[in-house]
């Protein structure tokens, strides 16, 4: 692993980790949040609903007890009523309304009603059986739903189109005989809705025989209570019917979703940027030291190097100086034997001589010899960019051969090629080598429309082991310039940063 | 009800109610028979409305009217409105009075032949189109027919009926509205009829119809407003002065009675409403006098429907079950502008503990034919001229339980001293 990589890996742990902590604080707090926000709607709204329907049962309370007042004041009403038009018998009653006027009687709890504004109105008898019906006029004689007395209840109530859901409450008054007031307003889809002040909150009726609904989507959160007769058949007996409020399971998911998307999508971008940054930082770090690394290693190459060829010198070196002193001890205390020693240790000496001739040889290996004739530099250029696809050639016809080694040629245009090439960093470009005759040169230029050079690298660029190549030597052009001088040639530079590099190498004619 | 009545209209209500009595029960039939019957003995007096005498006949009277009136169900009545409309746009052979007698209309004359197996009628020779084509034989029986009787014209101003049954009286089965004579009227609005008094599109608004007649005369039938809250009530009609206005609202018949100058005078019990239901027996069903608010008496009297073998398959009535019915609710169906059915359909309700559904007439008669629903309130005539054609029309083909309910009638509303007012036996009041 790369320093930079272990430098970007640092940062991210240090960056992503806190950023995660603080995202997931801030989920479990909202969370939290809403959770408690609800509960506190929840206990509001049932508040709410208690308040209306004793409000709306007060309401219906005092309307019924002006009807009672107005009703004891209606003579016609008691006449007819004790004369037999409030029901207890089947017959009577012919067109007229013989018997009492029924018809009184019977259109009393309608128009009642309509002018007290309510939706259910009875009026029973002892036996509770009614006497006038407002919402179901020819109910009468039927047997009225037996709701318990005072406060509210709800009521499933018969009526001609069918039975509907009513909220009622009751008062009594004696006229002749007892008879009770039952009055209420329809309980329906926007009575519910006036319950529901909530719109995230709803309010649904629970009747005792209703099979439950497997409604996934809604959860049930508080239920208020309520008596309850089913009088659509009979009278009924008292049951309890519940007003439930439930709560959107849909809404909450929907939430939690969006919270986790927010949240996602923060934690993502925060960790995009964190990348970047490290990316950013890591790079302005590691770069000059990753550089620092480099020349440190090549002068530890050279170092190494340098002391390999000290030690291999004073190898050879050292046999030759023993056998010199030993010939000049030798020559001041026994010159007589001087000649049978120099013959004994002729050996060592050229031993010695030749060891460091082998050794200068294997030196030399490491740089080329070059070996001047007279060479083409058109053939040249050809075979070296042979096979090369994205470099041109503009090649001047009948160029006069030059005196240089066209192995050292081909190396020299093959290093600037190189560099050319590099210098385009994988993006579009061009190289072109362009040859030309005149004034007793032939020059040969490579060119390129890649990076370009400042003035502090054109400065530096011919030093030994200075490169900008990630892996580079840093030898290429300075052994470019050497062999160059080394053929009686020139080399010239112009770059200019962002626009491209020519090189131009100039070799004598022959 | 009566005692609302002022005192001065006591004595009219009286001599109103007497002489209606009779026609309470009138009989299809009465008219002299014998070989050659002579309409002109036939009196049609007792059938006038009490309303006083006519002084000054004015050029125009209004007649107001509780119900719509629709040009494309002319000439055969589906209301009181229409039927009152109609009856003076449009013609019979024959009309029968409230005592059931026959009298001439298109048909001036006629002989009863083969020992009342035939019948020939001689049409009017003034007998024309509203347009001035004259009234043919060919016009009254063609597309005409109907069970146990054939119709034919075999001269321009003869038309014959052959009875499956030889009868010694008049059939009065002429007088059947389905018998009324009219063509199609180019602008598509009211058909032609022969009637009195004429009225097309341009004399029709959605508030009145203006009928003329060939003398000047001018009938404008004045509709009541649409229903409260909308804008108001019949009673406008009546606080607007029409001369005529026939009701069976005894609320509206109760508010005339407080106005001056105005007769009140029952009708004859004209309609009876039954209960249609697939499932057998019958029930007797409490408080149903009680429970509407029109005039009305518990159903009583032989019904017409009861016997209807001479129809045979032609009226359909009772040859096929019906389709089954759906298993719940129990539903009790019932005319929309009908507010006795919707009452008596209601008091079903309350003692079977069914519910109750409204329907537009056409879809009434439709639901009436599928048998589909558990029960049905339907008005049917109390008295009529073709049974089989009335079982064609209004009973279900399904064998069906049918019990009457209660009988109704309507009440005359008539001021005094403008025009004689006449009841035909279904009720019609007409000039």
């Amino acid at each position: 692993m790369s320093f930079r990589t272990r430098l970007l890996a640092a940062f991210g742990v240090v960056v992503l980790v806190p950023l995660l902590v603080f995202g997931l604080g801030i989920r479990t707090e909202m969370s939290r949040r809403v959770t408690g926000e609800y509960e506190r709607r929840v206990d509001a709204l049932v508040g709410v609903i208690r308040a209306d329907i004793a409000r709306e049962t007060d309401r219906i309370a005092g309307r019924l007890a002006a009807l009672k007042t107005s009703l004891a004041d209606d003579n016609t009403f008691r006449t007819d009523l004790v004369r037999g038009g409030g029901g207890g018998g089947g017959g009577g009653g012919g067109a007229g309304g013989a018997g009492g006027d029924r018809g009184y009687i019977l259109d009393y709890a309608g128009n009642a009603m309509r002018l007290a504004g309510l939706d259910f109105l009875q009026i029973q008898n002892d036996e509770g059986r009614v006497v006038s019906s407002g919402h179901f006029r020819n109910e009468f004689e039927r047997l009225g739903p037996a709701i318990p007395h005072g406060g509210a209840a709800l009521v499933r109530a018969a009526a001609a189109e069918g039975p509907f859901l009513a909220l009622v409450t009751s008062d009594s008054l004696r006229l002749g005989k007892t008879l009770r007031l039952i009055g209420g307003v329809a309980v329906d889809s926007s009575f519910l809705a006036r319950l529901t002040r909530d719109p995230e909150l709803g309010v649904a009726l629970a009747l005792p025989r209703d099979s439950v609904r497997a409604d996934s989507t809604a959860s049930v959160v508080a239920v208020v209570t309520l008596p309850f007769v089913d009088a659509a058949d009979g009278p009924g007996q008292v049951e309890q019917a519940r007003i439930v409020v439930t709560r959107s399971d849909a809404f909450l998911s929907a939430l939690q979703r969006n919270v986790n998307l927010w949240f996602s999508a923060a934690v993502l971008i925060a960790a995009l940027f964190a990348l970047l940054l490290a990316s950013w930082l890591s790079t302005r770090i590691s770069s000059p030291v990753e550089a620092s690394i480099r020349d440190m290693e090549r002068r530890v190459a050279i170092g190494d190097m340098a002391r390999q060829v000290n030690h291999d010198v004073k190898n050879g070196l050292a046999p030759l100086r023993n056998v010199f002193r030993h010939l000049t001890q030798v020559a001041r205390d026994q010159p007589a034997d001087l000649p049978v020693v120099f013959t004994e240790r002729q050996g060592t000496v050229e031993s010695s001589i030749s060891y460091l001739e082998t050794l200068a040889a294997n030196y030399a290996r490491l740089y080329p010899q070059s070996e001047r004739r007279s060479t083409d530099v058109n053939t040249v250029v050809r075979d070296t960019v042979a096979g090369s696809g994205t470099v041109r050639t503009k090649l001047a016809e009948n160029l006069p051969p030059v005196s240089a080694d066209a192995l050292v040629l081909r190396r020299v245009i093959e290093n600037l090629l190189s560099n050319a090439v590099d210098s385009l960093e994988g993006k579009a470009g061009t190289v072109m080598v362009t040859t030309e005759g005149g004034n007793g040169v032939v020059r040969i230029a490579v060119s390129d429309t890649g990076r370009g050079m400042s003035k502090s690298e054109l400065d530096r660029a011919f030093d030994d082991f200075y490169t900008t190549k990630p892996g580079g030597t840093g030898l290429g052009l300075s052994i470019v310039r050497r062999l160059i001088l080394d053929s009686k040639g020139s080399l010239k530079v112009e770059t200019e940063p962002g626009k491209g590099s020519t090189f131009i190498v100039e070799i004598p004619v022959q | 009800m009566y005692r609302y009545f002022m005192p001065a209209h006591r004595v009219h209500v009286a001599i109103g109610v007497t002489l209606l009595a009779a026609c309470a029960t009138p009989q299809i039939g009465r008219s002299g028979g014998g070989v050659a019957a002579a309409p002109a003995e036939v009196a049609s007096e007792p059938c006038l409305l009490s309303t006083g005498d006519v002084t000054t006949r004015p050029r125009t009277i209004t007649i107001g009217l509780t119900e719509p009136v629709d040009p494309r169900h002319a000439p055969i009545a589906r209301n009181d409105a229409e039927r009152i409309v109609f009856r003076h746009l449009y013609e019979t052979p024959v009309r029968v009075d409230c005592q059931g007698n026959v009298l001439p209309e298109l048909a001036e004359k006629w002989v009863r032949e083969d020992d009342g197996r035939r019948w020939t009628f001689r049409l009017r020779d003034d007998a024309h189109y509203w347009d001035g084509a004259p009234v043919t034989a060919q016009d009254v029986v063609y597309g005409k027919g109907g069970v146990g009787y054939t119709l034919a014209a075999p001269d321009p101003r003869v038309v014959t009926v052959a009875l499956a049954k030889p009868r010694g009286d008049v059939p009065a089965v002429l007088g059947d509205a389905a018998l009324a004579v009219a063509k199609a009227a180019p602008d598509s609005s009211w058909p032609i009829g022969t009637g009195r008094y004429w009225a097309t599109s341009a004399t029709t608004t959605p508030r009145e119809i203006r009928a003329h007649s060939e003398r000047g005369d001018t009938l404008v039938f004045r509709l009541a407003p649409p229903a409260p809250p909308t804008s108001g009530d019949a009673r406008d009609l009546l606080d607007a002065g029409v001369d005529l206005l026939v009701t069976r609202d005894r609320a509206l018949r109760d508010y005339a009675a407080t106005l001056p100058n105005l007769a009140i005078v029952a009708l004859p019990w004209d309609r009876t409403y039954v209960f249609v239901t697939a499932e057998a027996g019958g029930s007797r069903f409490d408080g149903l006098e009680q429970a509407v608010r029109a005039e009305a008496r518990r159903a009583e009297g032989g019904f017409w429907w009861l016997d209807l073998r001479a129809c045979g398959a032609a009226s359909g009535h009772g040859i096929s079950s019906p389709a089954p019915a759906a298993a719940t609710p129990r539903r009790i169906l019932y005319a929309r502008a009908d507010p006795t059915a919707r009452e008596l359909a209601g008091r079903l309700a309350a003692l079977t503990h069914a519910a109750t559904a409204a329907r537009a007439p056409d879809d009434l008669s439709a639901a009436v034919a599928g048998g589909k629903e558990w029960g049905y309130v339907i008005a049917l005539p109390r008295i009529t001229t073709d049974p089989c054609r009335a079982a064609k029309d209004l009973l279900p083909s399904w064998a069906a339980t049918i019990t009457a309910l209660v009988d109704t009638r309507a009440t005359a509303i008539a001021r005094r001293g403008v025009a004689r007012w006449t009841v035909d036996q279904d009720g019609t009041v007409h000039q």
